[in-house]
């Protein structure tokens, strides 16, 4: 069950909705338990056989935690956090990898054998790293209790337990005791406005953008060389379809969540609108970012300043820091970061590579910004002048990197890329599209460009979802409001008619199956 | 340590860090106000805090922080721990 579907919007929305509500009135616990149970039934009704593998996860985590809780000892702790790291990774691991090894290693041997291909279990990304932080944060004696109901609802919740926002305990827990789950017009309203733009998001402008991206993605794949007006419009395209998609799902999850009482921390906030690659990943896949941070870049990066200062050797020191330093401090946990993150997001060397990509350009980044100030010393002008080029390097940046997050293998995004830069030379559109055209402006290519013009004008010029709504608070960790010659959203009649024929939209767009990019995570 | 002590100390790690004598912290500013003070100047000056007021933080109060003040208060509780298990 799928959030842009008939029987996710009209039968299971509806039924949990009224159930939330009428039980909130006996007490928050019945609530709670309700949409414990409900979120059961939504993984469940993707495939029942995997219900077990989320529970038992969730129960072994929750045993290693109460036990971690109870032993005051630290270096127990210790002991019993890497016995849990180690668990959930060969879980994850064994679902996500063993296929990807196997035909590896079979490569390197030069073998020809297939093996049975292990079916991904929906969400196993996500729940195990959610369960993780939570109790590196216990083993870091941040938390003194662990109720094994608020463990249940903080991992399975319906809206985030697919594809995120990856949420964070410090924000949920305090929420589950605190939250008012009876109906209130205020969390209604502003659920139905983030769950209809973000299925209008989905449905309609990522959907439409699929139509026509994924032909010429099939076409690259299957050997055809996409000449430049082509190849680009097919990874811009994807970039924008990318970002409506996850996006839209994560405006959804999170007009889910608030329906109920509910708020999850803000996942996006119109990063093609960034002007550094750093910033793009301040504002791309938020609840990512600040995991990847704060459990792996920060561990790594403290572990080796502190090295080097136990050495005597020269750390971070702002404008003075040396390159040494910089290598050893920054370029080295970045790129392991990236990578990482790479991995995380598949099996496959592909995301590999885009991972490097990314823990490159972040690496080049910050090296522009230590080195700047000596080549360009005066900031305003720089930040006044050069932001466009920055704005242009970095969405260059993102949609190649995101040329690889699509393609189905590293040769496939190769040949968009090499299409860009023109190596495939000038020919006529694809033949996914029908019988060769000499035109190559009119057909696909033509309503391709329209749909990149709307989608770039939506994604870099209006506020996004959570902006419009920023006075109702719509998501956690929101960073302070910029001046904006906008409207806001305000509950009144012009307003109502937009969100409605957004609605409409949005629903008429649900007569085909297709599931969000980042489900297969 | 108080908190008034450490935020003075902290003043002069970050005027030493961004080389800005004029820089001050008050217990509102975030890393917003101090130019520069981005991810990775952050572990640079965690790391110099460590040095300076020998303490060790854990990175999960790293990123708990969001203002100067915060960072105050932590190494003056930090040190006061520190005293007394000593």
């Amino acid at each position: 069950m799928i959030f842009n579907s008939y029987p996710f919007l009209f039968g299971f929305l509806p039924v949990v909705l009224a159930g939330t509500f009428l039980l909130a009135r006996l007490g928050a616990r019945a609530a709670q338990l309700w949409l414990i149970l409900a979120s059961l039934v939504f993984y469940a009704a993707w495939n029942a056989r995997y219900l077990p593998l989320l529970l038992g996860s969730i129960v072994c985590n929750h045993a290693i935690a109460v036990q971690m809780i109870r032993t005051r000892n630290v270096s127990t702790r210790a002991w019993l956090l890497r016995f849990a790291v180690a668990g959930n990774l060969l879980l994850l691991g064994y679902y996500k990898y063993t296929g990807f090894f196997l035909d590896t290693a079979g490569a390197i041997a030069c073998l020809d054998i297939s093996w049975p291909a292990i079916v991904l279990p929906l969400g196993i990304s996500f729940y195990t790293f959610q369960q993780l932080t939570l109790l590196a944060d216990i083993a870091a004696g941040r938390i003194e209790t662990c109720r094994f109901r608020d463990f249940l609802l903080f991992v399975v919740f319906f809206p985030h337990l697919i594809a995120g926002p990856i949420v964070h305990h410090r924000d949920m827990m305090p929420q589950f005791e605190t939250a008012d789950y009876r109906m209130k017009p205020e969390n209604i309203a502003v659920g139905l406005v983030l769950l209809t733009i973000g299925l209008f998001k989905k449905t309609v402008l990522a959907d439409g953008l699929a139509d026509l991206v994924s032909p010429l993605f099939h076409a690259a794949e299957s050997g055809h060389g996409l000449s430049p007006a082509y190849a680009w419009a097919a990874a811009v395209g994807f970039a924008l379809q990318m970002y409506f998609d996850f996006s839209g799902y994560s405006d959804m999850a999170l007009g889910l969540a608030r329906m109920v009482g509910l708020k999850l921390p803000m996942n996006f906030n119109s990063p093609l609108k960034a002007r550094s690659i750093v910033e793009y990943w301040s504002r791309w896949h938020m609840s990512l970012t600040r995991f990847l941070t704060a459990y792996v870049y920060n561990p790594l990066a403290m572990a080796l300043a502190r090295r080097r200062a136990a050495a005597g050797q020269p750390g971070l020191a702002g404008p003075k820091t040396t390159w040494a330093a910089f290598g050893a401090i920054v370029a080295l946990p970045t790129l392991t970061t990236m990578f990482l993150s790479g991995l995380w997001h598949g099996a496959g060397n592909q995301y590999l590579l885009f991972g490097l990509i990314h823990g490159v350009a972040l690496t080049v980044n910050h090296a522009w910004r230590l080195a700047r100030p000596k080549i360009w010393p005066d900031t305003a002008r720089y930040q006044r002048l050069a932001w466009p080029a920055g704005w242009a390097l970095t969405f260059l940046t993102a949609t190649v990197a995101l040329v690889w997050f699509h393609a189905a293998s590293v040769a496939a995004g190769w040949n968009i890329v090499a299409g860009m830069v023109g190596l495939n030379g000038v020919s006529g559109p694809p033949p996914v599209f029908g019988e060769p055209r000499t035109d190559i402006v009119g057909g696909p290519l033509l309503q391709l460009s329209v749909w990149i013009g709307v989608g770039l004008g939506l994604a870099l010029v209006p506020p996004n979802a959570l902006e419009l709504l920023r006075s109702w608070q719509p998501a956690l960790g929101m960073p302070p409001a910029a001046a904006s010659r906008w409207p806001a959203f305000a509950l009144t009649r012009g307003w109502a008619c937009a969100t409605a024929a957004l609605a409409v939209a949005g629903v008429l767009g649900l007569g085909r199956v297709s599931e969000f990019l980042y489900w297969q995570f | 340590m108080e908190t008034v002590t450490a935020l003075a100390r902290l003043t002069d790690l970050f005027r030493d860090m961004f080389g800005d004598d004029t820089l001050i912290l008050t217990p509102e500013t975030t890393a917003a106000d101090v130019p520069g003070w981005d991810s990775m100047a952050h572990i640079g000056l965690m790391v110099e805090a460590e040095r300076r007021f020998g303490v060790t933080f854990q990175t999960v109060e790293m990123e708990e922080l969001t203002n100067a003040g915060e960072f105050a208060t932590l190494i003056a509780r930090k040190t006061g721990a520190e005293a007394r298990a000593r």
